[in-house]
């Protein structure tokens, strides 16, 4: 690539004889990656300006101003049509919200436990009938259990002291 | 005469404005507060915008006047050159990001060296370098003559310049 011309566009920007079109090749060039390194010292100033340019104020400026300025006006106020459709929207709004609100609440008044059984309750009740039947026959077999060991033991215990 | 509306004429010219206070007073918040103390003044001139024949002319001088009262007021202390002037830089390895690192700091180098220059120049040289303004639009902002910009804007730039001399023969 040639660098005169760039040189010379550079000797005419140190006497303020570039024209705006000038000016922009120049920043153009140096924005490039490569320079060659004679020319590497001048990037730093084009850059600043490229840098600088881009300076800008944040989006929440224009409201603050705005609302120091054009908004403090009066403005006139417009008269909008509504239509009774949208007029009665709010109302028809409510409506569906009290209808949500009374099914469910209709619903949790009822719980479903009046058709459905709880399976632990419905084992424990079949227990409590296992037990009581249970009741009735369990003594008499305590009794033969309890006589036969006891006259075991003694017998037992007659022998050992008969030794 | 179109009429000017504050939203679409005025408004848009912050960015510039900000950039020209910042120049001026080299402090972003102080910068933002002239601007918005500039677009509050002329709007309070509303009455009075037909009679101005260049709007982004009198909220440029606005701004200007602004900015140069607040840095009055900062008192602002005038740095020498000197002390920014060619810190030792060791070109001795150029891995890329300490030459990032470098070419960052020559930027921030170049700023100084720009915001140390007399005020008319740095104003020319913001409006013409960074806003990229004609001469005669320069003149018609900041309300000079065209002779006077393209004085100023060649000191600016030949203090540049000499600088960068001074760099080369401390043999960078």
């Amino acid at each position: 690539m040639d660098y005169k011309y760039i040189e010379q566009l550079l000797v005419r920007y140190w006497k303020a004889e570039t024209s705006i079109e000038e000016e922009d090749i120049l920043r153009a060039f140096f924005s490039q990656q490569d320079i060659p390194a004679a020319l590497k010292q001048y990037q730093p100033l084009f850059t600043c300006q490229q840098e600088d340019a881009d300076i800008k104020l944040g989006d929440d400026f224009d409201e603050r101003i705005l609302a120091l300025t054009e908004d403090t006006e009066v403005k006139p106020v417009k008269a909008r049509t509504i239509s009774l459709q949208q007029q009665l929207r709010p109302l028809f709004k409510a409506a569906a919200v009290i209808a949500i609100i009374f099914s469910v609440g209709g619903a949790l008044q009822h719980p479903w436990d009046a058709s459905w059984n709880d399976p632990r309750i419905d084992y424990a009740n079949s227990y409590i009938q296992q037990i009581d039947t249970a009741d009735t026959i369990v003594p008499m077999q305590a009794e033969n259990i309890t006589d036969a060991p006891a006259d075991s033991s003694k017998a037992v215990n007659e022998t050992l002291h008969k030794e | 005469m179109k009429k000017i509306s504050f939203r679409n004429d005025i408004l848009p010219l912050k960015n510039l404005l900000y950039r020209l206070a910042l120049r001026i007073t080299l402090d972003p918040a102080e910068a933002e507060d002239v601007v918005q103390e500039t677009m509050i003044k002329v709007w309070n001139r509303r009455d009075s915008w037909d009679t101005i024949d260049n709007i982004e002319a009198f909220c440029t001088t606005t701004c200007r006047n602004l900015s140069l009262d607040k840095t009055r007021r900062m008192g602002r202390q005038e740095a020498s050159l000197d002390s920014v002037a060619t810190d030792p830089e060791d070109h001795s390895s150029a891995s890329n990001p300490e030459e990032q690192a470098m070419q960052r700091d020559r930027v921030a180098l170049i700023r100084q060296l720009i915001d140390r220059l007399p005020e008319k120049q740095r104003c020319v040289m913001q409006l013409r370098d960074i806003e990229g303004k004609s001469y005669k639009d320069i003149a018609t902002l900041l309300d000079i003559s065209e002779e006077q910009v393209k004085v100023n804007i060649f000191r600016a730039r030949q203090a540049i310049k000499q600088q960068f001399k001074k760099t080369e023969n401390y043999g960078l």
